[in-house]
């Protein structure tokens, strides 16, 4: 479904359009899961593809949560997107393969989903501290131990 | 290529025998402990897969006597590290490690497993010499299987000089592994 | 009333993270009923690498680098991914032959990888000897891998732009008498597991995923297609110009292991189809984009034109800078749905990089596909999915 088609079913300024040609609607925290069911049902963009989350570093709603979903009819996909500071209803309940990505995402960035039946960490260890994929926290690299860099890191 | 890490003591006969017998036992065992190394099924990630290739018809690694890859540690003796070791699987690393009969080797396949490679940051242990005492580096990412065979050789030399006097060994960090399991720095 | 018969204790097995069968580092939970899987948890997360942490730290031909290593059997595929989301976003046109060779690479690393499941489901499964036949075909493509870019397997040759450099014609000829023999070594295979009693055995009516258990839980690829759903990207959402070839999708009926394997033996047929057609067409020409902000000018350029050092100059300080924006393109690799979604800020490292993993979702299904089942099976429908944790984890 091209850009402009979308354009009768959700206000303009909510849509823009990507490099990639994919339709992406922006929407409020409140309005996103009667969204995703708009778009899943009554649009027909069934398949849930991906989740994932962006830290755009704003100073309010930080984080943008981008849901991608498929249209087996149109052959296309379709972005929604919406902001949040941390917070998020889980899209769980109504799809199920949405369940590790909730996790994922409140794993490596700390956005909760309420509703999800076992929101725990998947990738790192339980006792984890920290977000890492948050860009206010550091990659974590050592220094490598190179001769030329002996004399800075004071090996020598 | 494979870098190796010779112990500082090798003392023959340190096994408490004693005369010509003993020597010709100390140097049966050796051969015996250098010809059959099993390997315990460690393939982590994509150095797996060069692990296998190793194992499979074009590079043979039976006729070096390795193609058994066990799934239990208690039956084996060496751990091809292959592959980057995440902060979860670390402690898993280690008590794979330390089921392991004595005398064991442990062979860090790759760049993760010697230095993580390309992957610096917060996920990876930066090399498993970090928790495990390592014999063996080989370089690359991954390393061919002519690589890893080359570091079995140069492991089977060590084999066949000492196998018996297995502690010591010296990791490349500088850090002092110590047999009991306490890293000292 | 409850009597001592209707007590049953569940016993809690924990299968890996280190297993030979469990395909890499998977854990899973599984609560048995005697030898009936009642419950089956994944743990994953053995091999998080904090790869797409690592992409923000790097510039995007650096970027290409760690793409290899996620989906480790499928690296070609998985450069191809994100150099078409980074082409997106550059909006920089890609010469016919980069094009064709794309698809003739990706078609090789799609059967090297379909060599391996087929290898490693029978290894699973008690039948050593397809694991040594499978090797040996799959050590001729790696062969050349090496030929084409150097390495084996993490080759980094499909970059932003185009290729790394150019395959010459002698290599082609070599890969157009490979195909021409693959399809005899795939007989072999499915002369000793398809007609397989055993196998059968092993792997019928076992692990069944219906379609809409399927499309619910985000499954892609072979796994999807066994449960009858014709969705393959290469056909639905053409890329490189797939929408020229003539090759089919296959699908399967049940949803059973077998099918899954049936599946994956076709499309390797379907590749070698592929493989062929492109070569055929395959034209001259050069294989990178002649926009100079995307890919370096050629060295003679460098002596000649102060504009070629200018750019030469900022491609190797600051990179390769793709407009702001994000993009997402899915294709299909032999796991299932791979996308890189990029987001970029201008400047010459991207804000975001996140690969839309295949095997992360598809694991997802393995709860479904065990439980009811014999803890035997389990092997069978991990195999049958065909996970690779180095995506799954990331």
């Amino acid at each position: 479904m091209a850009v402009d088609s979308l354009e009768g079913v959700f206000a303009p300024e909510r849509i823009t359009a990507t490099a990639d040609g994919i339709p992406t609607v922006g929407v409020p925290l409140a309005e996103l899961l009667e969204t995703i069911e708009r778009v899943r049902g009554e649009l027909g963009y069934s398949r849930f593809v991906d989740l994932t989350a962006v830290d755009r570093l704003r100073r309010e709603e930080r984080f943008e949560l981008v849901y991608l979903f498929y249209s087996m009819t149109q052959k296309a996909w379709l972005r929604v997107k919406t902001a949040t500071d941390g917070e998020a209803p889980s899209l769980t309940p109504s799809v199920a393969g949405a369940n590790w990505y909730e996790r994922e995402v409140f794993d490596l960035f700390g956005i909760s989903f309420e509703g999800h039946p076992d929101l725990r960490r998947i990738m790192l260890p339980d006792a984890w501290q920290g977000h890492p994929l948050r860009r206010t926290e550091p990659l974590g690299s050592e220094p490598v131990d190179f001769t030329v860099t002996r004399r800075v890191y004071g090996n020598d | 290529m494979a870098i190796s890490q010779t112990d500082t003591d090798t003392s023959n006969n340190s096994d408490g025998r004693s005369g010509a017998p003993g020597f010709i036992l100390s140097r049966l065992e050796d051969w015996a402990r250098e010809s059959s190394l099993w390997p315990v099924t460690f393939g982590l990630a994509c150095c797996a897969i060069e692990m296998m290739a190793m194992s499979a018809s074009r590079f043979d690694v039976a006729r070096f006597g390795s193609e058994l890859f066990r799934a239990s540690p208690r039956q084996a003796d060496l751990m091809i590290v292959a592959g980057r070791v995440s902060q979860k699987m670390a402690p898993v690393l280690r008590e794979v490690y330390d089921q392991m009969p004595e005398p064991k080797w442990v062979i860090a396949m790759g760049d993760c497993a010697s230095c993580s490679g390309v992957f610096n940051n917060y996920a990876l242990i930066q090399g498993v010499d970090k928790i495990v005492p390592v014999d063996v580096y080989v370089p690359g990412c991954p390393p061919t299987p002519d690589a890893l065979l080359d570091s079995l050789i140069k492991l089977k030399e060590q084999v066949a000089a000492n196998s018996s006097n297995r502690h010591g060994a010296r990791t490349a960090a500088g850090v002092g592994i110590v047999h009991d399991g306490i890293a000292r720095s | 009333m409850a009597t001592t018969e209707d007590r049953r204790e569940l016993l809690t097995v924990n299968m890996g993270p280190q297993h030979p069968s469990t395909h890499g580092v998977l854990r899973l939970e599984l609560k048995l009923d005697g030898e009936v899987v009642v419950n089956c948890r994944p743990i994953i997360g053995y091999l998080h690498t904090g790869i797409e942490k690592t992409f923000e730290a790097k510039t995007y031909v650096q970027g290409v680098v760690l793409t290899d290593r996620m989906d480790y059997l499928n690296p070609l595929g998985n450069n191809l991914a994100f150099a078409l989301s980074v082409e997106k976003l550059c909006g920089c046109e890609i010469p016919g032959r980069a094009t064709v060779l794309r698809v003739i690479l990706a078609e090789l690393t799609r059967l090297s990888s379909h060599l391996m499941f087929i290898g490693s489901m029978a290894l699973d499964l008690g039948a050593s000897s397809p694991f040594l036949y499978c090797f040996r075909e799959r050590e001729k493509i790696l062969d050349f891998f090496e030929g084409i870019s150097g390495a084996r397997m993490m080759t980094s040759f499909i970059r932003p732009g185009g290729l790394a450099h150019n395959v010459e014609q002698a290599m082609a000829d070599r890969i157009s008498a490979f195909v021409e023999a693959m399809p005899g070594f795939i007989d072999t295979y499915e002369e000793l597991l398809t007609g397989n009693p055993i196998f059968k055995e092993r792997t019928e009516g076992i692990g069944m995923l219906t379609a809409d258990d399927a499309l619910a839980l985000a499954v892609t690829g072979p796994t999807l297609r066994g449960s009858g759903v014709a969705l393959d990207m290469r056909k639905t959402n053409p890329y490189c110009g797939y929408e020229a070839y003539d090759f089919e999708v296959p699908t399967g009926r049940v949803g059973d292991c077998f099918d899954r394997y049936l599946v994956r033996v076709a499309e390797m047929r379907e590749s070698v189809k592929l493989i062929r057609q492109a070569l055929d067409r395959l034209p001259g020409g050069p294989v990178q984009t002649s926009d100079r902000k995307v890919m370096p000018p050629p060295r003679e350029e460098l002596a000649k034109s102060m504009e070629a050092v200018i750019h030469h100059f900022k491609l190797w300080t600051e990179g390769i800078r793709p407009a702001p924006g994000e993009a997402y393109v899915g294709i299909e690799s032999p796991r299932g749905e791979i996308g890189f979604y990029v987001v970029s800020d201008g400047s010459g490292r991207p804000i975001r990089v996140h690969e839309r993993a295949p095997s992360f979702a598809n694991l997802q299904a393995l709860p479904r596909m065990t439980e009811g089942g014999l803890v035997a099976d389990v092997v069978a429908c991990i195999a049958s999915i065909d996970p690779i944790m180095g995506e799954v984890d990331r």
